[in-house]
């Protein structure tokens, strides 16, 4: 979901909680997170424009959404970084096999 | 004249089939077949004392020989007779090195033993397995007289080149009392004396080679009795049981690589096996190509086998759950769990694959030799290099990057194990989610891949003489087609309930055993093949009779010789002088065909270069079958013992029924002509 040249973002720090964005467009508290969610994510930040809340210890209060948000939020930035390189393998994944038989 | 065989073997080697050598076969040998000169050639092993008792019995000159297998071929040396004793030991030296079937010496081992080469016939296995050529045959080239080939088809072939050695052709015979039939392989020589010198001289000069005595090479020896048979066209003719068709089977079994197309075998019989019977051949000659077309396929699946979603789904199960555990214990946590690399997770480490690929398309357009015009009018050369030289230094810097990681990741892991062992703390199970969405990606783009592969279509339309071979491309309908596809025993009857999903299908394939997973490719497109013919229609069962047999005869061209036995028995003769005339016509410039007929469209109208007529004759209480043979214009034709036949009568006997069915036949065509 890009809303004009915004980015959509994907996980966000308010009242020192953390939440991520769920199927139904909802932020979720992020110990409610599946690996259905995840993958989702993970799909979301591959291919289009996101941005997550930094993260940081001092804003998230509960432990458990502090290692919660710190692993996936780190996750999902080291994929984002490796975006255009994901486009591009996959854009020739099997590139001359598909161009051979789709003539 | 002078009729040689310089390769006969008399001594049992490990080279050899068991065989016990017979004095008395090779005198016969010699005087049979008219033999001046002969060398006896055993592989790596010289007898004297034997040589002295086959030189004093045979009436021929005698050469000393030895058959050398080198690592990368056999050799025959002949010596001079002369030189008896020093030849025994360079001989001896020989067989000490190769003592069991695997030994073989080299080329400078050869020059050691032997010091002067020169001084010898050295022949090379030419056209003749196990062959010397190439660089090897260039290195003793300056050696070499003439090479050995084994049929008359490859003799004429070295002979019309002009490049290349003298040809000569040899029986290789192993001499013994079994000999079921005395060779017919030997070769004329234009020499005076047969000395080792003058043998030497014109044994190099492609002139003074021949197949035959009189007739050059334009025939060559067929039967031991002294036979000869055209190196080109032979039709042979003769009423019904002569023995038109044993003299075919016995050429068969005298000679090496025959194609022999036997009466009748290309006649429709049943015709659904027929049928079926046809389009595995068709299948099997079109293998190749169904090979090149599914090679994409095949690319694709070798790497997506390696892909197992279910596994990526149970990874990433794995570090959601240990991850929120991680977080419900977070309040617990020790000194342990407390540092930071016990949650860390690895470096992902890849080979940038997109960019060895732009590295290797770089290179090409720098060093492509054919397009090299077009690209230099777009692309400066220069800019290329330094293109391909930063892409270079960039992968070699993303290569150290990775070593890098790998070594860090090394040293996380042992760290993390060590710290797991201190500590009640739930650690997080990483997972590689790059690489589980990669997965994902592959999957989906095989399926579109197989989809579009299974899209009913026509991949090619391959034209053959007059008939369109069409190759159409489909899903399997069943089961049952699976299991034909593959030839192997299994049920594909669960897989194929999950073929419209091509990887479950993949998942149901792997799991059976029974199939060999580098031959899945097969099995998720239907290929098949049909013929129509020059109008576009199925080919009828005539059709393809004569199909077959144009591509039998188009077959033969990888073999020596082509018999073929009575063409007409299934085919009309329109087809025959339009067809099959033309192509055997064309196909015995390049090796002898000899070709049976009753039939007067391909007996007389073919052109051939030699006729045989076979005859069944009753002398006294005995049947004799004989050949008589000649050239199609010559008025008499004679046989082996002197005997002669009217080439009139036989040829009128044999394709018309005789003279006066002939005479009746042409008035009735005259009588009908023109009545209008």
């Amino acid at each position: 979901m890009i809303i004009g040249d915004i980015d959509m973002k994907l996980l966000k720090i308010e009242n020192n909680q953390g939440y991520f964005l769920a199927a139904n467009e909802e932020f979720t508290s992020i110990d409610k997170i599946t690996k259905e969610d995840l993958l989702r994510l993970v799909d979301i930040t591959l291919t289009q424009e996101v941005e997550f809340d930094e993260y940081d210890s001092k804003s998230v209060a509960n432990q458990a959404h502090q290692v919660l948000y710190k692993n996936i939020y780190e996750k999902l930035k080291g994929l984002k970084e490796r975006k255009k390189e994901f486009t591009d393998e996959c854009e020739r994944l099997y590139l001359q096999e598909y161009e051979k038989y789709r003539e | 004249m002078k009729k040689i065989d310089f390769h006969i073997h008399t001594i049992q080697t490990v080279y050899d089939t068991p065989f016990t050598f017979a004095l008395n076969v090779l005198e016969r040998y010699v005087f049979e077949a008219s033999l001046d000169a002969i060398a006896v050639t055993n592989h790596n092993i010289f007898d004297r004392d034997q040589f002295a008792t086959i030189t004093a019995a045979v009436n021929a000159v005698t050469f000393p020989g030895i058959e050398v297998t080198l690592d990368c071929g056999h050799l025959l040396i002949i010596a001079d007779d002369a030189h008896l004793e020093l030849f025994e030991e360079q001989a001896r030296k020989v067989n000490e090195r190769i003592t069991k079937r695997e030994n073989s010496i080299t080329i400078d081992e050869l020059n050691e033993i032997f010091d002067n080469l020169a001084e010898y016939l050295v022949i090379p296995h030419y056209e003749k397995k196990p062959a010397i050529k190439g660089s090897t045959l260039e290195s003793i080239k300056q050696y070499v007289s003439c090479g050995e080939v084994d049929s008359p088809k490859k003799f004429i072939r070295s002979i019309k080149g002009s490049a290349g050695v003298t040809p000569v052709l040899f029986s290789d015979v192993r001499i013994c009392e079994e000999l079921a039939s005395l060779p017919t392989r030997q070769t004329f020589v234009d020499c005076g004396d047969l000395t080792l010198g003058a043998l030497k001289t014109c044994l190099s000069d492609k002139r003074k080679v021949f197949l035959s005595e009189k007739g050059g090479n334009s025939f060559f020896q067929v039967f031991n009795n002294g036979q000869m048979l055209s190196t080109g066209l032979n039709i042979l003719l003769g009423e019904r049981s002569t023995g038109k068709t044993f003299t075919l089977d016995r050429i068969n079994e005298l000679h090496e690589h025959v194609k022999y197309i036997k009466q009748f075998s290309l006649v429709q019989q049943d015709e659904a096996s027929y049928e079926r019977e046809f389009s595995r051949n068709l299948q099997r000659t079109r293998s190749q190509y169904i090979e090149e077309y599914l090679s994409g396929l095949k690319v694709v699946l070798n790497d997506v086998m390696n892909v197992d979603l279910r596994a990526d789904e149970q990874e990433v199960e794995k570090y959601v759950s240990s991850l929120l555990e991680s977080a419900e214990e977070a309040q617990r946590s020790d000194a342990f769990s407390n540092t930071a690399l016990f949650g860390e997770s690895l470096f992902p480490v890849r080979d940038d694959k997109v960019l060895s690929d732009l590295i290797s398309s770089v290179r090409q357009m720098i060093e492509n030799v054919e397009y090299r015009e077009i690209i230099d009018k777009y692309v400066d050369i220069h800019s290329l290099k330094q293109l391909a030289v930063e892409l270079i230094e960039l992968l070699w810097a993303k290569k150290l990057e990775n070593k890098k990681k790998q070594l860090v990741n090394g040293l996380i892991n042992d760290i993390k194990e060590s710290l797991k062992r201190k500590t009640s703390a739930v650690q997080v199970q990483d997972v590689d989610l790059y690489q589980v969405m990669l997965n994902k990606k592959k999957i989906a783009k095989f399926s579109a891949i197989v989809k579009l592969l299974q899209e009913n279509a026509t991949i090619s339309e391959e034209s053959i003489q007059g008939f369109r071979i069409i190759a159409t491309k489909a899903p399997f309908s069943g089961a049952g087609e699976l299991k034909d596809t593959s030839g192997v025993k299994t049920a594909f009857r669960d897989a194929f309930k999950e073929y419209e999903d091509p990887y479950a299908y993949l998942q149901a394939l792997l799991a059976n055993d029974e199939l060999t997973p580098s031959e899945l490719y097969k099995l998720f497109v239907k290929i098949t093949y049909r013929i129509v013919n020059r109008d576009g229609f199925e080919v009828s069962g005539g059709e393809r009779s004569e199909f077959r047999l144009l591509q039998e005869i188009k077959d033969a061209q990888n073999y020596d010789i082509l018999l073929i036995d009575e063409p007409e028995s299934s085919f009309d003769n329109i087809f025959l002088r339009s067809d099959v005339n033309q192509i055997i016509r064309e196909i015995s410039e390049t090796m002898p065909v000899v070709v049976v007929t009753h039939n007067s469209t391909v007996g007389a109208s073919i052109g051939a270069d030699y006729l045989l007529y076979a005859r069944k004759t009753i002398e006294g209480d005995e049947v004799v079958y004989r050949l008589f043979s000649g050239h199609p214009t010559d008025l008499v034709l004679h046989s082996i013992g002197g005997m002669t036949i009217s080439n009139h009568d036989i040829t009128l006997n044999s394709l018309e029924a005789g003279a006066d069915t002939y005479d009746y036949r042409r008035h009735r065509y005259e009588a009908i002509k023109d009545r209008k």
